[in-house]
Order: structure tokens, then C-alpha cells, then sequence
């Protein structure tokens, strides 16, 4: 029999909100590896205000990969996108600097597409093992 | 599993409201369904990373050990504890979080001047220098470990919380929508074959009214 009682609104709100929360690790501002080398505690604010640090090893490895210019144009955290059903990831990449960080970190050339760098989720185990807080996810439909 | 059906208002408006709903559930269902992935593959990392840490920091704490009783028993106990007293071993720990996938980490940086890892006043020999800068590695160790600990305790409790919420979404929310849907859409059916039925009978009404004004 059904029941009288309306759905409640707070499912409706849950589900809306349950998007923003789990993207509100994005950081505000990304900034460069230069930057981000020349700061003695190398860290970003995100969206819900909390702060993201990133590891001194790993951006002196990003720094050992890069040249002067590449280290200005990369920026940090690497976004990650996740998209639902799909099976590959893409990495959002302005420049092409990323290809280069990826394609070292991967051991394999990496091509750069429109949508950014595409890698497969097998993929991305050795990509978060060495650059753990130099990249982060975000979830999109 | 028996799910309960909503109405507020069996009306078309209410219909398309729940269909919006529902298709939102789902596509929220698929987002939760990923995170829940990344965050296994995240906690499967850590356990392993930790496990090596473990393994690592194991060694490294035989090694301490030996080193400390080498010493202990080369100078004695007395002149040990005395080296220990007065040497200083200057750091510092910065303590700060890192965010994956929506859970936040803690993250430590133990920050160590390389030329003064170890300082004592006193003349100490090689035997208790090895044993200092072996225990030095064991607490760069154990900081290490304990990040990858509370990041396998907060992964863990992320990943419940979330599978609470898929589970939700499959078995009681969706589910739930969907008999609504289904109930509404046969209501609305039911409403239009009475409708139906009833013009039929007004007609029959009217043509026999009609036969008899003739």
C-alpha cells in the first residue's frame, strides 16, 4: 500500500550535494612547481577550505624531470578525471608538460589528445604511488 | 526485498518529479560506484606501501637494537646512558593533511638538518655514533608508518561510509523510485481507461436520451 508520506527532500538534497562533496578536494588555485619549491611548506587550498601539502620528494623529483620553463608551466595538483563508466582516465593537460612527467613516471611514451592525457586504470596504481600528492581525482557524470 | 512506495500527490507533475529523481540516483549511483574504485585501489596501496614500511622498519629497528647492545657492551651500560644525556639529535616535525578523493590525510614531514643529526658534546666512539644514526632511521621510519596507518584507518571508515551509501542507492532508493514510478504510471493507466470507460457510457447516455426526444 502506499504510504501518504511524500519523499522526503532530504534524499533529493543528499544526492545533489553528494557530487559537490566528494569534488570539494579540488584546490582553488593550482599553483606552478616553481613556486610551489620556492615555499618552505609547498601546500594549496581547496575548495571546502582545507589544505592540500605536497611532498618535498616528490615535487624534487617532478623538478629533476623538468626544465626551467616546464617547471613555470606545470602546475600542481595534476587533475586526474574520472569519468563514470569508462575505463580510462584523462589527465587534463594545457601545455603538454604533464605528457612528460606522465610518460616518465609510466615508462612509456604518452600522447597528448584534445581531451588531455588518456591512462587506463591499471595505469593509474604507478602513477599514485610516485606522485601521491602531486595529483588528485575528480569525479565527473 | 520489499520497498516501500511514496506519494505525495499522485499527479503527472509528481510523476516526472520522480523520474528526474531517479535518473539523478543513478547517475549519482555511478559516481559513488567510481569513488568507491579509487578508494580500494588507494587503500590496497597503502596497505601494501605499509607493509613494506613495516618490513623496512623492522630491520632497521634489529639493526638499532644490535647496534645499542654492541655499544652497551663494548663501553657499558653507565657510559652509554651518559652519551645519551648530553647528546641532542635537533628536529622537527611538520605536521599537515593531503586530500585523496575527498578523505583527508594526514601527512608528516619530518625535517632534519643533515649536518646536525647527532650532536654530542662528549667524544663518542663509532660503536655509539652507528647505533645514534641507526636509530635515526628508525624514527624517520616509524613517522612514515604512522602517516601510512592513519591513512589506512581514515581510507577505511571513507570507504564504509561510502558503500553505506551505495548500498543505500541500490537497495532502498532506487528500488524505492522505481516501484513508485511504476505504481504512479499504473494509476495514471487505471485513470485513463475509467476515463475511458466513463465517456463511453455518457455517450450511450446521450444517444439513447436522443432516441427517446425522437
Amino acid at each position: 500500500m502506499p504510504s501518504d508520506q511524500g519523499p522526503d527532500d532530504v534524499i533529493a538534497r543528499y544526492l545533489g550535494g553528494e557530487i559537490g562533496s566528494m569534488n570539494a578536494q579540488l584546490p582553488k588555485v593550482r599553483k606552478t612547481l616553481t613556486e610551489l619549491l620556492h615555499e618552505e611548506h609547498p601546500r594549496v587550498v581547496c575548495l571546502d577550505g582545507s589544505e592540500h601539502s605536497f611532498k618535498l620528494d616528490e615535487l624534487k623529483f617532478l623538478a629533476s624531470i623538468l626544465d626551467d620553463r616546464e617547471r613555470d608551466e606545470l602546475l600542481l595538483p595534476m587533475i586526474i578525471e574520472v569519468h563514470s563508466g569508462r575505463s580510462e582516465l584523462v589527465v587534463r593537460s594545457r601545455l603538454g608538460v604533464e605528457a612528460k612527467v606522465f610518460a616518465r613516471v609510466l615508462d612509456m611514451p604518452v600522447s597528448v589528445e584534445k581531451a588531455g592525457i588518456r591512462i587506463y586504470r591499471s595505469q593509474l596504481g604507478s602513477v599514485r604511488r610516485t606522485l601521491k600528492t602531486a595529483t588528485q581525482y575528480v569525479f565527473t557524470l | 526485498m520489499a520497498v516501500k512506495i511514496h506519494v505525495t500527490r499522485p499527479t503527472k507533475i509528481e510523476l516526472a518529479r520522480l523520474k528526474k529523481r531517479l535518473r539523478l540516483a543513478k547517475r549519482i549511483q555511478k559516481i559513488i560506484k567510481d569513488r568507491l574504485s579509487i578508494l580500494v585501489m588507494e587503500f590496497l596501496q597503502t596497505v601494501r606501501e605499509s607493509a613494506e614500511v613495516r618490513e623496512r622498519l623492522q630491520k632497521e629497528y634489529e639493526e638499532a637494537y644490535k647496534a645499542l647492545s654492541l655499544s652497551v657492551g663494548y663501553h657499558g651500560y653507565a657510559q652509554v646512558e651518559q652519551s645519551l644525556m648530553v647528546s641532542s639529535m635537533p628536529f622537527s616535525l611538520h605536521a599537515s593533511t593531503r586530500n585523496v578523493a575527498g578523505v583527508t590525510l594526514p601527512t608528516f614531514q619530518m625535517e632534519q638538518d643533515q649536518d646536525s643529526s647527532w650532536f654530542s658534546p662528549a667524544e663518542d666512539s663509532s660503536l655509539i655514533e652507528y647505533a645514534s644514526s641507526a636509530a635515526q632511521r628508525c624514527l624517520s621510519g616509524t613517522v612514515e608508518l604512522a602517516e601510512l596507518q592513519s591513512a589506512l584507518e581514515l581510507l577505511g571508515d571513507e570507504i564504509n561510509k561510502v558503500k553505506r551509501v551505495n548500498n543505500a542507492l541500490e537497495y532502498a532508493v532506487i528500488p524505492g523510485l522505481d516501484a513508485t514510478i511504476k505504481y504512479l504510471s499504473m494509476k495514471f493507466e487505471e485513470r485513463d481507461r475509467e476515463e475511458v470507460a466513463r465517456l463511453k457510457y455518457v455517450k450511450l447516455l446521450i444517444e439513447k436520451r436522443e432516441a427517446y426526444a425522437f
